[in-house]
């Protein structure tokens, strides 16, 4: 199996037969340059733009940043799992058993259930 | 000999022709995820490596396909033969399978769909990729050259033979 892309701006783009310049005013920019370079993966575009462009292309952000949300989704992964291992070695209480609950939810592999 | 297993993985489909290259990108056989045409001048190769190069680079196929130059059915000229071997070797210092699919595969896969000539293979494309039809050129007179937008459809068409091919059972 393959690693997504970070996104896939420029298929999306693309399907919907707009250019970089399209997009680009859509977005409320002056240039392409910008989309240009999301579309490199040489930058990331700020959380107001990622929303923009979910609701101009219609498809979920997890999606349209698959690659992006993959490796966001790893490392929540490990860090959940690293907190886990601390508060294992807390006393527990009611409070600690709620959040080890919530982390749990976090670790197991639902989300990738979802998407397939 | 046959590939391993890539029906599942991103490829990229490259058509040199005289005047630059056509490409397609792809997830699978149904997931077009990019195309278009790049100009070269007729004499110079140096710029369609650069931009196989380039396409490579950002998307990290998994394969590269390409038509079969030494395939006896190949009717393309020595320099487009040669272009052909060159991004072949391109591919493989970029540690990316090269795989020669060729013509004659193409025209037998898409002979099942009542498509023969090359016009009917890209309408046939167009018809299973919708984003691809505003790029349809129209048919062909003799005394046209070809659209160099009918590359990219040359590109798809040796992509998802390729496809097709892998997932094609083994004759013993």
């Amino acid at each position: 199996m393959y690693h997504k892309l970070e996104n896939y701006l420029r298929a999306h783009r693309k399907r919907s037969g707009l250019t970089q310049d399209d997009v680009a005013f859509l977005l409320g920019s002056r240039s392409g340059t910008k989309v240009s370079r999301y579309e490199q993966f040489r930058r990331l575009p700020t959380l107001p733009t990622a929303l923009a462009l979910e609701i101009l292309f219609d498809v979920p952000g997890q999606d349209l940043f698959a690659g992006l949300y993959q490796e966001l989704e790893r490392t929540l992964t490990r860090r959940a799992e690293d907190l886990i291992k601390r508060l294992h070695a807390q006393p527990p209480n009611r409070v600690t058993e709620r959040k080890l609950s919530s982390l749990r939810s976090v670790c197991l592999p639902r989300r990738k259930g979802r998407r397939e | 000999m046959r590939a391993p297993n890539l029906a599942e993985s991103r490829i990229v489909a490259v058509h040199p022709t005289s005047r630059g290259f056509g490409f397609a990108v792809f997830e699978g056989p149904g997931r077009l995820i990019d195309w278009g045409t790049r100009t070269a001048p007729p004499d110079r190769d140096a710029p369609t490596l650069d931009g196989v190069g380039s396409l490579i680079a950002l998307y990290q196929p998994a394969a590269m396909i390409v038509e079969d130059p030494a395939a006896p059915t190949c009717r393309r000229c020595p320099r487009v033969k040669a272009l052909i071997g060159s991004l072949c070797d391109l591919a493989g210092r970029s540690r990316v399978r090269a795989f020669p699919v060729a013509r004659t595969e193409v025209t037998r896969l898409f002979a099942r769909g009542q498509a023969a000539t090359k016009h009917e293979i890209a309408r046939t494309i167009a018809e299973h990729f919708p984003e691809l039809e505003p790029r349809l050129p129209p048919r062909r007179k003799p005394w046209m050259s070809q659209d160099e937008r009918m590359s990219i459809f040359d590109a798809v068409a040796f992509g998802l033979t390729f496809f097709y091919l892998q997932d094609e059972p083994q004759e013993d």
